[in-house]
């Protein structure tokens, strides 16, 4: 029911919403080549069409998912950190989404009056896109915490004979089975 | 002595009965493992239901406690019940009056799936 596609506990629009944020995130850095290449009119189109479509993934997915699973839940307090980075990332993904919205209509649209529109391009610009890329940063890190999860991390030592033992670390708790060998990381899916 | 030790035996014996009627006494009859004082338990944990098929008698309530260190929901697939988000150690419940298969999953990881057989 709904099941994602990237292999771990996320539901199919989960899977969907992140490939499509990986990939307005690099529309973005190509649109930033595109105004380095002075093709201001496909940058204009690259970068408004990210905003537009971000507002409506925000709206079709992120917001129903955040007050089903966050939402409720916040006067409990942000003790849990995966509540913490779901807050975290929407607040500071809306202010994202709302500076390309004004970056947009300035740019783009004659709508604001001139006492609320920019002169200089550049640092507003550069301002949203750090931004939006430090928002993408903490919606990967949110997709981790809500569908892979901290315990899923697996340490692997390689004991001196080559054969690979291991102990799940989880809350703090730890099982060491050598104390000898090389160490290496390894993420798996926690589903049975 | 042989009188003695008929009666040394006889009082054995009368001990170790008694000691086996003790013991069998006060212990509840033997139901399903994970009943406690009647009620049903489902741990949530891992990205999973454990036991994932639960088979209990009607009328039963049946308790989910999420020991995960991630939320999790218990919703039913045919919209019978569904819980609110449950953080860790947060519990929902719910009686099954009616005999048949409940089938349910967390909305929140479509993966995890289990089931309620009530007979």
């Amino acid at each position: 029911m709904g099941r994602g596609f990237l292999g771990t506990a996320a539901s199919f629009r989960a899977d969907l919403t992140l490939v499509v944020e990986i990939g307005m995130g690099a529309a973005l850095l190509v649109g930033t080549v595109l105004a380095r290449q002075r093709r201001y009119r496909a940058h204009a189109w690259c970068q408004s069409a990210v905003v537009l479509l971000n507002l409506v993934a925000i709206m079709l997915f992120m917001a129903p998912s955040f007050s089903r699973q966050v939402a409720p839940k916040i006067t409990a307090g942000l003790g849990h950190s995966y509540r913490a980075l779901a807050l975290v990332h929407a607040g500071l993904g809306s202010v994202a989404e709302l500076l390309g919205i004004y970056i947009l209509m300035v740019a783009g649209t004659d709508i604001l009056p001139k006492r609320l529109r920019f002169a200089r391009y550049k640092p507003w610009m550069r301002m949203a896109l750090v931004l939006w890329w430090l928002v993408l940063l903490l919606g990967l890190g949110t997709y981790v915490r809500w569908y892979i999860g901290p315990a899923r991390l697996r340490w692997v030592r390689r004991s001196p004979c080559g054969r690979l033992t291991s102990y799940a670390a989880r809350g703090g708790a730890s099982r060491v089975t050598e104390r000898t060998g090389h160490l290496a990381f390894i993420w798996e899916d926690g589903a049975r | 002595m042989r009188k003695v030790n008929s009666t040394i035996g006889v009082t054995a014996a009368l001990i170790m009965a008694m000691s086996l009627a003790a013991g069998n006494t006060g212990k509840p009859g033997a139901g399903p493992q994970n009943n406690n004082s009647g009620r049903y338990l489902v741990n949530i944990d891992n990205f999973s239901f454990g036991p994932a098929t639960l088979t209990v008698p009607v009328g039963t309530r049946v308790t989910w406690t999420n020991h995960d260190d991630i939320p999790h929901n218990v919703v039913s697939v045919d919209k019978k019940f569904a819980s609110p988000v449950l953080d860790t150690d947060e519990q929902f419940s719910y009686t099954f009056n009616t005999r048949g298969t409940y089938e349910y999953y967390c909305s929140i990881h479509p993966k995890m799936t289990g089931k309620v057989v009530v007979q």
